[in-house]
């Protein structure tokens, strides 16, 4: 199964071949997890969110257009499913105490560099929903304006807008 | 001299601008829109960097659980299913052999025999009486409510260890 391409595993997964469904998600499912995360903060959050990714995701399966990359497909459903998340919960962001309690035993120079990683994340986190999900498709899946728009179906001048309001707010947490 | 606007900056850098090198050409004689560039380009650097992060539990094991059954199941039910098979090839001949042989009026005096029995048993529950409760002093019904109650604590108790692990 290892040495097989996506579209293998694709197709195979499409006739309901548990293991290809299986070896799609190992190779898959920490990129995913971490637009999740990035986009909760909240490592429990972004695991079930992860995982209902992945169950759209192989229901959706037969309209997955061959030629195109997998994985990108994939972390794109991720960070549609995050956004429609956010849309039906209240703008909280909880601390990871099982974060907290890891980095407490991080050697001091490995605890400088995750303590600047956190900053980030909280800062990502406290985006409003609109402006986090399009930091995360420009950034992290490097998507141009114009596919922005056609992902989240928004005009590409809100795509600008919310990506340098973001970036400001993003500049002054991060000063 | 007009500086560069901030959204021009941003979408050079996003290379979302066909114009590049107006804007390159003013960056060269401009400190201060040099200044603000090399800050936002500081910011995506640490956006892209940020490092993934490990998960604490794979997410293929319960995903391919709710899919299928695992393998040597899947392998022991093709199996049966053909054993299955086998024996109804076998024995249809017998069977189309003997149906001419089965009576309807016999099925039909069976089916009624199986009914009276039926009745009759229903007959004989309803003549059933309920045996008398023995009185149950106070005192023993609060012991019992007591020992009740600490049994029910012992098996939330119980299963709460049980199921602390599925939990977390």
């Amino acid at each position: 199964m290892n040495a097989l391409t996506d579209r293998d595993l694709i197709l195979r997964a499409r006739g309901g071949n548990a293991e290809a469904i299986g070896e799609l998600t190992t190779r898959y499912q920490t990129s995913v997890f971490n637009v999740c995360y990035r986009m909760t903060h909240e490592r429990r959050e972004a695991e079930d969110l992860a995982q209902e990714t992945f169950l759209r995701v192989y229901s959706r399966l037969d309209l997955f257009d061959l030629e195109r990359d997998f994985g990108p497909w994939v972390r794109r459903v991720a960070a549609n499913i995050c956004l429609n998340y956010f849309e039906t919960q209240k703008p909280t962001v909880e601390i990871d105490d099982e974060r907290l309690a890891d980095e407490n035993n991080q050697p001091e120079a490995a605890y400088e560099t995750r303590e600047r990683s956190e900053l980030i994340r909280k800062a990502i986190a406290a985006l409003p929903a609109n402006y986090r999900v399009v930091v995360e498709l420009r950034h992290f899946q490097e998507l141009s304006y114009d596919e922005i728009a056609v992902e989240l179906n928004i005009p590409v001048s809100d795509v600008k807008s919310h990506l340098f309001r973001a970036r400001k707010i993003l500049a002054e947490k991060l000063k | 001299m007009n500086h560069l606007t901030d959204e021009l900056l941003n979408e050079y850098l996003d290379n979302e601008i066909t114009d590049r090198a107006t804007v390159e050409n003013h960056l060269a004689s401009c400190a201060d829109c040099t200044a603000r560039l090399s800050a936002l380009e500081s910011l995506f650097a640490e956006l892209e960097s940020l490092p993934e992060v490990a998960l604490s539990c794979p997410l293929a094991s319960p995903l391919i659980r709710t899919y299928t059954l695992p393998r040597w199941l899947t392998l022991t039910a093709v199996l049966q299913s053909a054993i299955a098979l086998a024996g109804v090839i076998i024995a249809a001949p017998f069977v189309i052999n003997l149906l001419p042989a089965i009576e309807p009026s016999s099925l039909l005096t069976f089916i009624s025999e199986i009914q009276s029995q039926w009745t009759a048993a229903l007959d004989m529950l309803s003549q059933m009486h309920m045996p008398v409760m023995p009185e149950i002093h106070i005192a023993e019904f609060s012991s019992l409510m007591i020992a009740l109650a600490g049994v029910s604590i012992l098996w939330l108790l119980g299963n709460g260890v049980l199921l602390k692990n599925q939990l977390k």
